[in-house]
């Protein structure tokens, strides 16, 4: 039985599901589900998700969609993946479900409202809004703060006090990330707060290497071109849709 | 072990974790955090939860928030608990997990949005907010719709092509219970076009008759509440 991702990786999740992959030595296909060119509302894909959303995968016939149900699903079911991904204690397993909850309507909620209306939108054929933009923020920067006085308490260096990465760490760490396309001077301003989140994530990379670099590649790649665009005096909305037909001439 | 459930009934993750624990013979102290009396702001719950929200457990010396997690740790932690609340199949399992996912951004999102908005804050001392109210009744409506149309299958009663209810049911159903709160002809406006949906929370209330109309005997008491507040509120 052959496992299939259906992924693009733009999409934080999507990283997530990949990365704990390549980490555990997880045989898997990787299929684009290209979103800047609305393939997760294709027909085939909808038989695969009738969610059309990424992640998704399928394993033989069974098909899931949710990271965080995936990421449960494949540290569950592949022998040999660490006990520290998802622990089998039972009190341990509880509090990273806690954290996964959390994250829906606070890390993920904030930060996907923030940089879908402040630069990605129009590479989704959406406008942007700066209202929403400033709304999402407050919301980010409370989860960030949150994340510093809650869940990073403790001995380890990771989320919930632990000495190793669990895959909350992957799936908070990667929506952080998606910081990276937005404007240098805004990420700086809403993160250089919170340093003990900017050592946590530097933690994560570095138990995380080298996937974790390769995993974000592509997300630094329309970093680049992003700023470019910026410097050569285009708008951000200009900018983003410049991506999309680069992204779609790339092939990225 | 003793276990402590921090709950408020207004709320309708807390509902679903007492209806769990009811149902499967939990034994637990209930101990009210009162929302409209801002207890969750005290420093004394703060060492419970520091998030500040119900639900919240205290198993022993173990603390633990937000309701799908207290959920499956209550259906994993107590034996006894029947296998259909929350399979050992790992498959099985997983789709439970996916669902109560989707729930977060979608029925949730969508019905707090509606229902907190154009109801439950004033009980709670907070302004209402029309124009979220009806944004948030858009995602209410589609998140409902597609519960029909994907999560609930036509033959099977419970969510994931089930014949018996998960702890997905109690909790995505203890939400469209919230609706309660809502005038009489807002909720019969919102809901009637469902039917599947109304099938579905009435097999859910069967499956855990008397526990599930009992903890929900709060809903028309704020119902009236909320009325007589709005009343209070539109005098000059």
């Amino acid at each position: 039985m052959s496992l299939k991702v259906y992924a693009d990786r733009m999409s934080q999740p999507s990283r997530a599901v990949i990365l704990f992959c390549k980490l555990n030595g997880i045989d898997f296909e990787e299929i684009k589900i290209d979103l800047s060119k609305r393939q997760q509302l294709t027909r085939e894909f909808r038989d695969i998700n009738p969610l059309k959303k990424v992640p998704a995968i399928q394993d033989g016939r069974f098909k899931l969609s949710e990271s965080h149900a995936i990421l449960i699903y494949l540290a569950s079911l592949y022998p040999g993946v660490a006990d520290h991904w998802y622990p089998a204690d039972v009190s341990k397993s509880a509090k990273i479900h806690s954290v996964l909850d959390w994250h829906h309507s606070n890390l993920r909620h904030g930060a996907v409202t923030y940089v879908l209306n402040s630069a990605l939108a129009p590479a989704l054929g959406l406008p942007l809004n700066p209202e929403a933009a400033a709304e999402g923020e407050k919301l980010l920067s409370a989860s960030l703060a949150e994340i510093e006085s809650v869940w990073l308490k403790g001995k380890g260096r990771f989320l919930l006090g632990s000495l190793q990465p669990s895959i909350a760490d992957l799936s908070l760490v990667c929506e952080i990330m998606q910081l990276e396309v937005v404007d240098d001077k805004d990420r700086e301003r809403i993160l250089a707060p919170h340093q003990r989140v900017l050592k946590w994530i530097d933690d994560t990379k570095a138990a995380t290497r080298p996937h974790f670099d390769e995993v974000h590649s592509v997300l630094f790649k329309v970093k680049e071109k992003l700023k470019k665009l910026r410097s050569q005096g285009g708008g951000a909305g200009e900018a983003a849709e410049s991506i999309t037909k680069a992204c779609v001439r790339s092939k990225m | 072990m003793e276990l402590k459930l921090y709950v408020d009934r207004l709320s309708q993750p807390s509902r679903a974790i007492l209806i769990f624990c009811k149902a499967n013979g939990i034994e637990f102290e209930e101990v009210k955090i009162d929302l409209a009396k801002h207890q969750h702001h005290s420093p004394e719950f703060a060492e419970v939860n520091p998030m500040k929200q119900v639900p919240a457990i205290a198993h022993g010396d173990f603390k633990l928030f937000e309701s799908h997690a207290i959920l499956i740790y209550l259906a994993s932690a107590f034996p006894g608990v029947a296998d259909h609340w929350y399979p050992a199949d790992v498959r099985k399992r997983a789709k439970i997990h996916s669902v109560l996912d989707w729930h977060h951004s979608n029925l949730r999102r969508g019905s707090v949005g509606y229902i907190f908005n154009s109801a439950i804050a004033i009980a709670i001392g907070a302004p209402l907010n029309l124009e979220a109210a009806a944004e948030g009744e858009k995602l209410l409506s589609a998140s409902l719709a597609k519960i029909e149309s994907y999560w609930l299958q036509e033959d099977r009663p419970f969510l994931l092509g089930n014949e018996k209810p998960s702890i997905a049911d109690l909790s995505l159903v203890c939400e469209v219970m919230q609706l309660e709160a809502a005038d009489e002809s807002e909720r019969e406006r919102i809901l009637s076009p469902h039917k599947r949906i109304l099938k579905w929370i009435e097999d859910t209330k069967n499956a855990t008759a008397p526990y599930f109309d009992e903890i929900h005997s709060i809903m028309p008491l704020a119902r009236e509440n909320i009325k007589e507040l709005k009343v209070q509120a539109s005098k000059p």
